[in-house]
């Protein structure tokens, strides 16, 4: 490693005197590991390194940006060259040079929190869980599709800026998830899954995997896609509706948390992702939810799959509040977006890989937990609907409308959980969605949620964030099918 | 960016394997990209990188490895990670063989002009619609970039293939101080070829309109589709059911219906990586030679794409249209074409008396399917379509519908086609008119 940083550190200080005002450099290395399990045989069993240096400049007010996989003095020298000459060819459109808000510089070395490294676990401990897992499922005969899934993820990197900041950090993410059905025909089948779709991923080492109880949970999960089969539609209403807390993580991610990028809301994005309803002329006066709605971003949780020391500018991770008291307050950002705002970066820039630039992406984006438990939330409930398990999600490009689907539904009847529904969607706006929140659930229900595939950007590139929450309950919800 | 001498490094690589069977594959890019948006560039970049792949196969057990470190001893490493792995791994039993070797049909889709265009190249031609842009008191955001690709393949059943090609692709929405929009975008090959001002001028025009927009009652409508919205459905009809794997597992809307009219009689869907405006690699992830596929002929449900693996589960050859060997969706198609039409776009409009044009899609997502269900939005570009003119642009609506029951209401197809990127894919289709399209409110 101290062969790379030197790269890395000379890489910087050629890009100054080929006339960068400011440049970083990064190395990152990604190995992951994948295996999954389909129907009672492993479907794959997947490993990847992945690794290369990018090098960000700043020439006469203006981004350029070079990223390499061939590591080496020659090859690095090269990117160098580029990216000033990128930095130099953005010059010559841009009358508003990039000003950067202030950030302290720093030398550290940062550790992710995990019990077991799982790198350090033999490929056939793993493949004999998911073998474990897919017998579990198979038990239930009544069963004919079974997916499982275990993901482990090592992050090593390096930053080094023209400020002076030197940081390693190594970060360890593991998932785990599965997805049980029965199909009888290509329009009669159901599914559900466990503990979200697409599974539960968290800033934890080999660990996590024993922090679910598959054993228990999955005849729960038989029963309900054997009550699926049987069920009728959800019904066309307005009523209170309940969410499970991986809903509300998935309708944070969307409605508050993208919505709430500031690359996004000065129209970074006007060509892909969208811009936001949330402007900077609102910062401060925008009731964004009732008044229990208190949202904050906080990359220090130890456990979020958006958990670093460092974003990928150099900004130490911190905790930082976007609505306070259902109040748009702040919002997420990186050095150059802060300083638009005369504010300080809220350490928000991250990159999917060394060969894409950073962006602003979503870190650990929470709703605070409330004071009702998740029983005395449905048992205040005398006509309304439950809401578990995202499986699809539209928001508009703006973020000021959403439609979302669910894998299943149950009709809450005075105050007790009923009957299910299948293929369960709900839509509306979004303020008005998190201004009728009535209830949220206490610390007890609460979790922090990772979503491992958050889409942004162009080139595209593929962030993953964290959305801590607990159920909710709002009323007046468009619900159908 | 690789060249043709890496076949030799996999072959000398390939001697030191101990696996029964094994296949190295290494993608190349050399990628280019200039973004800009608030008429600026915010984010100007290049990117150097090659991925390479290993499977390495014991009787029936499988592994696969991947790394970005092309040297001679990382490729050794590589195969000794998948050893261990496919080592480790309990049998698949419906895997058979790697393909052998085959015929490969010699393409030629590397323009060096396009490889070749520089930052400056870029930074002026977004400078240009700055201009014109600003001399209309509209804001520009977009993207253009150029790169080069290589794909190269070999296994130890003498297979050996490389190939290179180039792209460009080029995205604008164009914005007016009340917000209404207007949205283009092109792809293809050889930039030389590119008509960047005319191309712009789409979006630039579509984002001048004078008239406030207008909110429409949720309904269904007659809506005519640019190619964009079109290449939109495409891509998610695909995804839920042009793969052998899909139809494998008996999810596929097109499962057990080969020979039956899914959807409208002209609508015709071929997967044709041979297409001269398509031009893709003539191979795929492992090294099988690409063929002309016919998904629907005149609405009928005809074949899906196929992999070696699952082409021996259908008991029919590979289409060559294997993805990368880590992926775990299956065969895809990436070169898809619809049959055009006889009308001109005009005489599309001209025949609608009371119709909505959209220009493309957004956030697209299934609700159901089973029923090939999605939910999304219109965007940067919705207009009325009155007594056979297009009069005033549209508040954005919120889409609501089956894809195959659209694709069985097309009215009219274009003549006209366009080359529309959907991520990894490009597509060639026309515009359409569709009946009874379910609009709601956004």
């Amino acid at each position: 490693m101290a062969q790379i940083e030197k790269l890395a550190i000379d890489a910087v200080e050629r890009a100054r005197s080929l006339g960068a005002s400011y440049a970083d450099g990064r190395y990152i290395e990604i190995e992951d590991e994948s295996l999954s399990f389909s129907d009672g045989s492993p479907e794959s069993v997947n490993r990847s390194v992945d690794r290369g240096m990018g090098i960000r400049v700043l020439v006469e007010g203006a981004w350029g940006f070079f990223g390499t996989s061939v590591i080496n003095e020659k090859e690095i020298s090269r990117a160098v060259k580029y990216a000033v000459d990128i930095g130099r060819a953005s010059a010559t459109l841009n009358d508003k040079p990039v000003k950067l808000a202030d950030t302290e510089s720093f030398k550290d070395d940062y550790i992710s929190n995990f019990e077991i490294d799982p790198f350090e676990i033999a490929l056939k401990e793993k493949l004999e869980y998911l073998s474990e897992l897919d017998g579990m499922m198979a038990a239930r005969e009544e069963l004919n599709t079974r997916n499982s899934h275990i993901d482990f993820r090592k992050t090593v990197a390096f930053f080094a800026s023209s400020e002076g900041t030197r940081v390693n950090q190594k970060i360890i993410h593991s998932g785990v998830g599965l997805e049980l059905g029965i199909s009888r025909s290509h329009r009669e089948r159901a599914t559900r899954s466990f503990p979200k779709n697409g599974g539960q991923y968290e800033c934890k080492g080999y660990e996590l995997l024993s922090e679910y109880d598959f054993k228990s949970e999955i005849p729960r999960l038989a029963e309900e896609v054997q009550a699926l089969l049987a069920a009728e539609a959800c019904p066309s209403k307005t009523i209170d509706a309940v969410f499970e807390g991986s809903v509300v993580s998935l309708l944070i991610h969307e409605l508050i948390g993208h919505p709430l990028e500031l690359d996004r809301v000065f129209g970074s994005e006007r060509n892909f992702s969208g811009t936001s309803f949330a402007t900077v002329d609102r910062l401060g006066k925008l009731r964004y939810g009732s008044p229990i709605i208190n949202v904050f971003s906080d990359p220090t949780h130890p456990h979020g799959l958006a958990s670093y020391g460092y974003d990928d500018e150099g900004v130490k991770a911190h905790k930082a509040d976007l609505i306070r008291n259902g109040i748009l307050v702040g919002y997420l950002s990186s050095r150059e977006t802060a300083a638009m705002i005369s504010a300080r970066s809220t350490g928000a820039m991250r990159a999917d890989s060394w060969g894409n630039m950073p962006i602003i992406r979503i870190t650990n984006v929470s709703l605070a937990p409330g004071d009702m438990t998740f029983d005395d939330i449905i048992s205040s409930v005398d006509d309304g609907i439950y809401m578990s398990t995202i499986s699809s999600w539209s928001p508009s490009d703006d973020r000021s409308s959403f439609e979302f689907g669910c894998e299943i539904a149950r009709e809450i009847k005075g105050g007790k959980l009923g009957r299910v529904f299948k293929n369960p969607t709900f839509s509306g706006k979004t303020i008005d969605f998190w201004s009728s929140v009535k209830g949220v659930a206490d610390e007890s229900s609460w979790k922090v949620w990772g979503t491992p595939n958050c889409g942004k950007g162009q080139p595209g590139q593929n962030a993953r964030t964290a959305q801590g929450a607990s159920p909710i309950l709002v009323s007046d919800v468009k619900v159908g099918a | 960016m690789i060249n043709e001498n890496i076949l030799g490094d996999f072959k000398k690589a390939l001697k030191s394997s101990r696996a029964d069977q094994t296949e190295l594959v290494c993608e190349s890019e050399e990628f280019y990209l200039t973004r800009f948006a608030e008429n600026l560039i915010h984010q100007n970049m290049g990117r150097s990188d090659s991925t390479i792949w290993c499977r390495a196969i014991f009787g029936k057990k499988i592994g696969v490895s991947r790394s970005n470190d092309i040297t001679p001893d990382s490729l050794i490493r590589l195969i000794q990670n998948a050893e261990e792995i496919a080592r480790n791994q309990k049998d698949d039993p419906d895997f058979n063989s790697l393909p052998d070797s085959q015929s490969i049909m010699k393409t030629d889709g590397f323009y060096k002009k396009t490889f070749d265009h520089s930052a400056s190249g870029r930074a002026d031609a977004v400078a240009d619609i700055v201009k014109r842009a600003k001399s209309d008191s509209l804001s520009c955001a977009g993207t253009l970039q150029n790169s080069g690709t290589s794909l190269a393949v070999a296994n130890s059943l003498g297979t050996e293939s490389f190939a290179s090609n180039t792209e460009y692709r080029f995205t604008l929405t164009a914005t007016a101080e009340n917000g209404l929009a207007g949205w283009a975008q092109a792809a293809g090959r050889d930039i030389e070829k590119f008509d960047f001002k005319a191309v712009s001028q789409r979006a630039l025009d579509k984002a001048s309109y004078k008239t406030d927009p207008v909110q429409l009652e949720p309904g269904n409508y007659t809506v005519i589709l640019e190619p964009d919205a079109v290449a939109n459905f495409l891509l998610f009809l695909a995804f839920l059911g042009f793969g052998g794997k899909l139809l494998h597992q008996n999810r596929s809307f097109m499962s057990g219906k080969f020979g039956e009219r899914i959807m409208g009689e002209n609508i015709t869907i071929t997967e044709d990586p041979f297409h001269p405006q398509i031009e893709y690699l003539p191979f795929d992830y492992e090294g099988a030679p690409k063929r002309k596929v016919t998904i629907i002929e005149n609405g009928i449900a005809r074949a899906g794409v196929y992999n070696s693996y699952y082409a021996n589960l259908a008991g029919t050859q590979s289409t060559g249209h294997a993805l990368p060997p880590d992926n775990s969706y299956g065969p895809y198609p990436k070169a898809m074409v619809i049959n055009p039409g006889n009308y001109s776009v005009d005489e599309m409009i001209g025949s609608t008396e009371h119709g909505i044009y959209i220009t493309r899609f957004w956030y697209l997502n299934f609700l159901n399917p089973m029923r090939t269900l999605v939910t999304g939005y219109t965007r940067d570009g919705t207009f009325l379509i009155e007594s056979g003119k297009i009069t005033k642009p549209v508040v954005d609506m919120r889409v609501q519908q089956s894809m195959l029951e659209a694709f069985s209401n097309v009215e009219m197809l274009s003549a006209q086609q366009r080359l529309i990127p959907q991520y990894g894919a490009l597509m060639l289709v026309p515009f359409m008119k569709i009946n009874n399209f379910n609009l709601t409110a956004a």
